[in-house]
């Protein structure tokens, strides 16, 4: 048990928590939550591949930025979506969005 | 010594890391789990700085804490849901079913592959100076850099366009 499979199985609890959330929510923003703990889980298995190991440590790092930032676009997009949401179906369960065309 | 302290360090973090994300993923009340997400990416950048990593660690706060975080609190004050709003009706055996499937297979599958795959540390990770980072970003990878911006500006003028229709267009 070396430090980069702690880091990476840290990463790992990361993921499946996100993963299990993203099932066992009900509302739109908690999924977005669970999303969330998702791309925490990528960008911490990305650092410590990259710090932990003789590979590029600089390359690793701008990778974690730039899932930061698309983590910020995406928690930005989903806002508006459940906004829009919100207005048309009165509710932000993931259920009651089923129709189409309503 | 440093390595026993590292170690501790590390176990503190981790636990804060476990019950932030447990608190996020179960808890009823959508505040209550915002606080554990929150808590959560604290705990990462914790580990960030372990790893030797202090702007990853300094920009997870800025932006995760300080931008994100704020973003997910305006949808839950948006969307007004009741104190009971996760918790309302009982989930039904598929759904609990599908989310346990959801937690053990990553853990299963990425776990055996973790501790089978026998990855070799090297040495203690050394610090990149800042100034290398920023370097590497506008020489060798400016156009990622551009491209970043790029999808930045689009998400947000997408999200000003869709958030702001006009009442009765449809």
């Amino acid at each position: 048990m070396n430090a980069l499979m702690l880091y990476q199985m840290v990463a790992v609890l990361l993921l499946s928590t996100g993963m299990f959330g993203l099932i066992w929510r009900r509302s739109l923003v908690g999924m977005l939550i669970c999303v969330e703990l998702i791309l925490n889980g990528a960008g911490l298995s990305v650092v410590a591949a990259a710090q932990l190991t003789p590979a590029n440590a600089m390359l690793g790092q701008l990778a974690t930025l730039f899932i930061m930032g698309l983590a910020a676009a995406e928690a930005t997009l989903v806002l508006a979506i459940i906004r829009v949401v919100f207005n048309r179906f009165k509710t932000s369960e993931s259920e009651a969005v089923s129709e189409l065309k309503g | 010594m440093t390595a026993v302290l590292a170690k501790i360090v590390f176990g503190s973090y981790v636990l804060v890391i476990a019950a932030g994300a447990l608190t996020a993923a179960i808890s009823k009340s959508l505040v209550r789990a915002l606080l554990g997400l929150i808590l959560t990416l604290f705990g990462v950048a914790g580990l960030y700085l372990l790893m030797a990593a202090p702007l990853v660690a300094l920009m997870q706060i800025l932006i995760y804490v300080g931008a994100v975080s704020i973003l997910i609190f305006f949808a839950i004050m948006l969307v007004r849901s009741g104190p009971q709003e996760d918790g309302a009706r009982p989930r039904t055996v598929r759904q609990v079913v599908l989310s346990l499937l959801a937690l053990l297979a990553p853990v299963v599958i990425l776990g055996s592959a973790i501790l089978q795959g026998r990855a070799r540390g090297g040495p203690l990770p050394a610090e990149v100076p800042v100034g290398e980072l920023g370097a590497g970003l506008l020489g060798p990878y400016v156009l990622s850099f551009e491209l970043i911006s790029l999808v930045l500006f689009v998400a947000m003028a997408g999200a000003v366009l869709i958030a702001f229709e006009k009442r009765g267009k449809r």
